[in-house]
Parts: C-alpha cells; sequence; structure tokens
C-alpha cells in the first residue's frame, strides 16, 4: 500500500522559553478526539465529523477559518475502497475546500500539515485520523505493508514480526518478560484517569505472566486492543495561533526516518530510525517531562525509551497508551494530542510525542511539542 | 432475519508483479530448487537485493551466488493461531533463518510441529513444495540439516518473469443503523430518506448525515418519499472483463430524482429501454421485485440495487424540462 516516503530533515529553529517567536512558528491551537470503541455502529464519516465538530468549537472557528484539511486512514480496514473520500464529507467539503490525504497514521499527515504551513501563504490547518478496523482482522491487511515479493505473500503481519523482536530482546539480554508485563500493567493503572480508553480493568504483573502466549514470547495483551475511532488538531502560524488560543502548543521539532523493509538488514532490539528523528527533531535539547509513545507491542516501549534515551522522570504514557486502546490509524496523532493536552493544561513544559508505521517500528516520527507563549 | 443484516465478504484484489532481474532469478531458483542470494561488497544477503543497502548502488545478476539449502535460526515466534494469510493452518513458527553462505537473515516459515521443537541458534532446512509457481511461498523450512532430494523440474520452463499475489480481506459488520432502517422500509415496499434538520433539504438513500451541514441525522430525522420519479442523468455501460466482472451485454446507468427528494438515486440499470428512446426529464416508475430478497445490502452502495426492483417503466407522463434538474446532475 502507499506510504508516505519523505526523508526531510527540516526542523525549526528551536526556540526557547523567553525567547521571541515569529510568524513561522507553528503551534497546536485545538484537539479533539473520540472514545477508542471497540466497535463503532454508525459510519466512519459520523465519527469524524463528531470529532471535527468538537474540535472547531473547542478553538471557536468555523470551518472556513481553515485553510487545508489533510487526513491520514487506510481503506482495506473498513474493505471501502475509496472510503477517504467519503471521510472529507466528516471534515466538512462544502463550499469546496483545499485537502489532501495520506494512507498513513494522522501523525503523517500532521507532518505534511506542518510543511504546508512553513510555505508562508496560509495560516491554519486541520488534521484528522480515523479508523474503523472492527470490520476486519487488522493482521489481515497490514501484513501488506511488507516487501511484497518475498515477504507480504507469507502473511508475516506486525504481530508476527513483533514477536520474533520480542525474543530477540529478551535472548539479548535488553529486556525481560517481567519488564515487558511491567509495561502493560502500568499502561493499564494509567488508562483508569483517561475517559477515551477502551481498556477499563487493571492486571498485576503476576496475573499478566500467568496468561497464555500467543504469538510467544508475546501475549494476547501486550498487543494493542484495535479500536474504531478518530482524532483531530488545528495547528496555525504564529499570529493567527495567539488569536485563537492564549495556550499556544508549539512544535518545535519535527522528524520522521525510515529503515529498510529487509528485516534482515535491521536490528530488531534497537529503533536506529528512531534515534535519528530524536536528533534531526531535537528531542535531547531539553527536559522530556512527558512522552506518548506508540507502543503496539509492550517490549516497543522499552526499546523507544532506549532509542530516545528517556531519563526515569520522564512520564511516559501517562494516557494509558495504544496498549489501553488502540484507534488504528488515529493513535499516533491521539499521542500528538496527548502530549500538547498536557503542555496547554500546564502539566507539563515539554514533551515528545512519537508515532509508528510498519512492522516492528519500521518508520517513527517524533513532534517535540512546548508551552509557553 | 437478523442474518440479513449481517453483511461478510471477501475484498479481493490479483496483483501481478514483474519480477526484474534479481527477485526474478530469486524466485526461479525457488520454483527449481536452489536458494540465491546477492553478494554486495563483502557481504552475502538473501533474500537477494537490487541495490547495495548501504550506497543504492545496483547490484547486478552477476552477483547472484547460491546459498543454503540449511541454516541457522536467529530469532523467532511461534504462531499458535495462524490467519488465513499464514502458509499453514496448524500452529508453527515464523524465524529469521541465516543461511549457510549468507550474511543476513531472511523470514520464513518454519513446520516444526511443536514450539519445543523451536529454540534460536537451531538448524532448519528448505523443503520444497510439490506445486511450485515462482512465489515465496514455493519453499518452507523444517527442523534439520539434511538436504532436501532435488525436486522435480521442468527443464523446459521459462525463468520466472511475473508473480501473482491475490491480496483480499474478509470484512464482517452489521449493516449501519441508518442503512437498515432503509432496508427494513424496502422489505414493506417504502422508500426511507432523511430530512436534514438545518436545511430541510431530503437525502435518499441517506448516508446518515447531511454533508453540506456537516451534521448527523437520527431516526427523528427519517422520512418517505415515492417511487416514481425523474431521470436527472444517464450513460451507457458496454462492460469490459476484470477479475470479479459478471456483466456482458451493454445497458444504460442512471440517477433518479424520485419525487419528495432533494437528492438523486445513483446507479439504477436500465436494461428493457433502448439507449435511443432515453432522455434526461424522463418519468420513470419502480417496478417492485415481488420475492423477498429485497435486504442483500452492504454498508458501502448508496443506491437502490436490483435486489429492490425488477425494472422501471415510463409513466407516460410529459417529461420534466432538464433545465429544472440543473442542481441534481448526480
Amino acid at each position: 500500500m502507499p506510504q508516505s516516503q519523505r526523508h526531510n530533515t527540516q526542523r525549526q529553529n528551536t526556540q526557547r522559553h523567553n525567547t521571541q517567536r515569529h510568524n513561522n512558528d507553528i503551534a497546536i491551537v485545538g484537539f479533539a478526539q473520540t472514545h477508542a470503541h471497540v466497535r463503532y455502529d454508525g459510519p466512519e464519516v459520523v465519527l469524524i465529523m463528531e470529532c471535527v465538530n468538537a474540535l472547531l468549537a473547542d478553538a471557536g472557528i468555523e470551518r472556513h477559518d481553515v485553510d487545508f484539511t489533510i487526513a491520514g486512514s487506510c481503506d482495506y480496514l473498513s474493505g471501502m475502497p475509496f472510503a477517504f473520500v467519503s471521510n472529507v464529507d466528516g471534515m466538512g467539503a462544502w463550499p469546496p475546500v483545499y485537502e489532501s490525504h495520506v494512507e498513513m497514521d494522522g501523525a503523517w499527515a500532521l507532518f505534511e500539515a506542518w510543511l504546508r504551513l512553513q510555505m508562508g501563504d496560509i495560516d491554519i490547518a486541520m488534521v484528522v485520523g480515523s479508523g474503523k478496523s472492527s470490520p476486519c482482522n487488522s493482521r489481515e491487511v497490514f501484513h501488506l505493508q511488507a516487501d511484497p515479493y518475498v515477504v507480504a505473500p507469507l502473511g508475516i503481519d506486525p504481530d508476527a514480526m513483533a514477536g520474533i523482536a520480542a525474543r530477540s530482546l529478551i535472548e539479548s539480554h535488553k529486556a525481560t518478560e517481567t519488564e515487558i508485563a511491567e509495561v502493560v500493567a502500568r499502561s493499564y493503572a494509567s488508562a483508569a484517569s483517561n475517559p477515551h480508553a477502551q481498556i477499563r480493568t487493571t492486571a498485576t504483573v503476576e496475573e499478566l505472566l500467568a496468561a497464555p502466549y500467543d504469538m510467544a514470547p508475546l501475549r494476547a495483551h501486550d498487543v494493542s486492543p484495535k479500536a474504531d475511532g478518530a482524532a483531530a488538531l488545528l495547528i496555525a502560524r504564529r499570529d493567527r495561533a495567539t488569536e485563537i488560543t492564549d495556550k499556544p502548543v508549539w512544535i518545535s521539532g519535527l522528524d520522521h526516518r525510515i529503515e529498510s523493509h529487509h528485516a534482515g538488514l535491521r536490528d530488531l532490539t534497537d529503533s536506529a530510525s528512531t534515534r535519528l528523528a530524536a536528533a534531526g527533531s531535537g528531542v535531547g535539547d531539553g527536559a522530556v517531562d512527558v512522552a506518548e509513545l506508540h507502543v503496539t507491542h509492550a517490549h516497543e516501549e522499552i526499546i523507544l525509551r532506549n532509542a530516545l534515551n528517556l531519563a526515569d522522570s520522564t512520564s511516559v504514557n501517562p494516557s494509558g497508551g495504544p496498549l489501553a486502546g488502540d484507534p488504528v490509524m488515529a493513535t499516533g496523532l491521539v499521542r500528538v494530542i496527548e502530549v500538547a493536552r498536557r503542555i496547554a493544561a500546564g502539566e507539563a513544559g515539554r514533551g515528545v510525542a512519537h508515532a509508528s508505521s510498519g512492522a516492528a517500528l519500521q518508520q517513527n516520527l517524533l513532534c517535540v511539542l512546548e508551552g509557553g507563549t | 432475519m437478523a442474518e440479513l443484516f449481517e453483511i461478510d465478504f471477501n475484498l479481493e484484489y490479483p496483483y501481478t508483479r514483474t519480477t526484474g532481474p534479481i527477485i526474478g532469478p530469486f524466485l526461479t531458483g525457488l520454483r527449481d530448487g536452489r536458494m540465491l542470494a546477492t553478494r554486495v561488497g563483502a557481504r552475502v544477503i538473501c533474500p537477494p537485493v537490487e541495490y547495495d543497502p548501504d550506497t543504492g548502488a545496483t547490484v547486478g545478476a552477476e552477483n547472484l551466488v547460491e546459498v543454503g539449502p540449511a541454516g541457522e535460526v536467529t530469532g523467532w515466534t511461534w504462531v499458535a493461531q495462524p490467519t488465513s494469510k499464514h502458509p499453514f493452518e496448524h500452529p508453527f513458527a515464523f524465524a529469521q533463518i541465516k543461511l549457510d553462505g549468507a550474511d543476513t537473515t531472511m523470514l520464513h516459515a518454519v513446520d516444526a510441529g511443536s514450539e519445543d521443537s523451536m529454540s534460536t541458534g537451531m538448524r532448519v532446512v528448505v523443503r520444497f513444495r510439490g506445486d511450485r509457481q515462482g512465489t515465496i511461498n514455493d519453499v518452507y523450512f523444517v527442523p534439520g540439516d539434511e538436504a532436501p532430494a532435488a525436486p522435480e523440474v521442468d527443464d523446459d520452463a521459462e525463468p520466472v518473469r511475473i508473480t501473482e499475489h491475490l491480496i483480499g480481506v474478509r470484512i464482517r459488520e452489521p449493516l449501519l443503523p441508518h442503512r437498515r432502517r432503509f432496508v427494513e422500509g424496502l422489505r414493506q415496499g417504502r422508500i426511507i430518506g432523511q430530512r436534514s434538520p438545518v436545511d430541510g433539504k431530503v437525502h435518499v438513500p441517506s448516508r446518515g448525515y447531511d454533508a453540506t451541514n456537516r451534521v448527523p441525522m437520527t431516526p427523528d430525522d427519517d422520512v418517505e418519499v415515492a417511487d416514481v420519479g425523474t431521470v436527472t442523468s444517464f450513460t451507457e455501460i458496454v462492460p469490459v472483463q476484470y477479475h470479479g466482472q459478471t456483466e456482458t451485454e451493454p445497458y444504460i446507468r442512471c440517477s433518479v430524482l424520485l419525487d419528495g427528494a432533494d437528492s438523486t438515486v445513483g446507479g439504477i440499470d436500465i436494461r428493457d429501454i433502448k439507449v435511443e428512446d432515453f432522455r434526461v426529464g424522463m418519468r420513470l416508475q419502480m417496478v417492485w421485485r415481488e420475492d423477498d430478497r429485497i435486504g442483500e445490502f452492504d454498508n458501502r452502495g448508496y443506491g437502490l440495487n436490483e435486489e429492490v426492483y425488477e425494472r422501471w417503466e415510463p409513466t407516460g407522463e410529459p417529461d420534466v424540462d432538464p433545465e429544472l434538474l440543473k442542481e441534481h446532475n448526480f
């Protein structure tokens, strides 16, 4: 399936607190997300529509104020060719609008919108990620992201690749099964305070380790529960951003990198592309108060913490993360929203949102966010 | 009747891909009983690559070398519950396998019988399937070291230049709530649309929302419209043959604005009116099917399909002036 394959290394001049921002600085000025529904019975369009209407109301702007819209989704999930075209109805397409789409998680739509605003001729962009994956087994879709000649026909899906990576991580003594279970236990506990989460239970490490294997050494709870859902946010250049909100959340860096589709050329126990994206987006240029990571398999949190060189003091996936609810194709964008929400609320000063695509963390996107006026 | 409202189908796309100068020989090798890799600088890479992963430089076919047939498992997972896309219906392992003579691993399936038979560092060896098509699934692996017997090969067979992959996904879901009410109406001989709570326009069949005003619609917005209307546009379709095509004869596909509706019903097929007699503005009456096959709807179409009507008949009324239909082209 088509995938964005950009290798941009753009990074805005890093602006720090107490420095003068200029109009090329871009901020998140509003956000909304739906629940992670086990199964949403209405059309995906209505899921998006309710999310977008809440977003515009929250930001206090009208649809016609938005200069550019872009969405990320995957038609295969709902089995509806050109579903992404109908989805535009949810964002509002009348009078005719200027819009784009990526067959990727909404976080990659944010990347394109962020690039677009830097051209300087328009001020406000709306970004949507949505998915209705309940009609299918998403494993039967996402193995198609692999090489179409020598991998995809084998049906090696992301869960199988994750099982291989998890075993390599354990056998190379970079993680233990107990540590992997601890990721799940902490994610479930954190999700208790997230009204959008799908998982509504807690579990002890002992209980988790007693569960049977599925894709050994992974267990069913180590894999994110797929959900139907949507997320949306608005970004704006500085002058408009500060008109719309007194709590803009500035995008100080954004980068994404891709590793080889040839798994034999990758080290599945590390994330080379995350390390590159971290350098490109400036993750290490300041303290990271909060990190929301696109962890669809529990052991990936351990790989990502190491690749991002996160301090023990960083709050990781305080929302519960994807292990507590994975609205496929919106999940990465939700990570951005969860960081932005905490910065806008004054709970954090600086944070990083991570999104991933492909098997075994093949592609990784990092968005560094910070508060201040 | 509940089963009428559950949708279950396979969406399939057949892909045929040219294989190129490196993958072609690799897949030909699998068909003919050999495992090939490419030598790239100091490394032997399997599956072979067309380019140097470090520099992007082209790697020519002269760099193909034979590897295997046995090798070492460097990583694996146990698939306790295979999906429909996996090479085995019974539990098996997916593994990274470093074939003898190669410096990198390839992903493949190991038919090991049980999880206890698997371990990192174990030896596995290729097995050639009886029916080989020039795809990666022509082979699989088993524990052990013993080279397989040479498979039977057709010496006259052409090299693999095309590889085929039929992809598909099974979709199972209930009819969307507004579609269900629409279908229930049809079963009672009524056509149900929805009136926008914002601008009062009637959408039929409804999509469950008013796109113009960006507002969801509810059962409170349901209204009934007539089964008679006006042709707003049409074309003649001459079927081309493709995967899944069932049509063979030319037919008319038109849109009809039902009386009482503001949106047209698209995709109405007319097979018994001559194209030279068909006009925009023509008045048509739907002739309902008499059997109870109504209900075979999914969430994808927006029209009234042939499960509902037998045909559409001219009413004999004067045509509507096409100028008055300009807002309703589709």
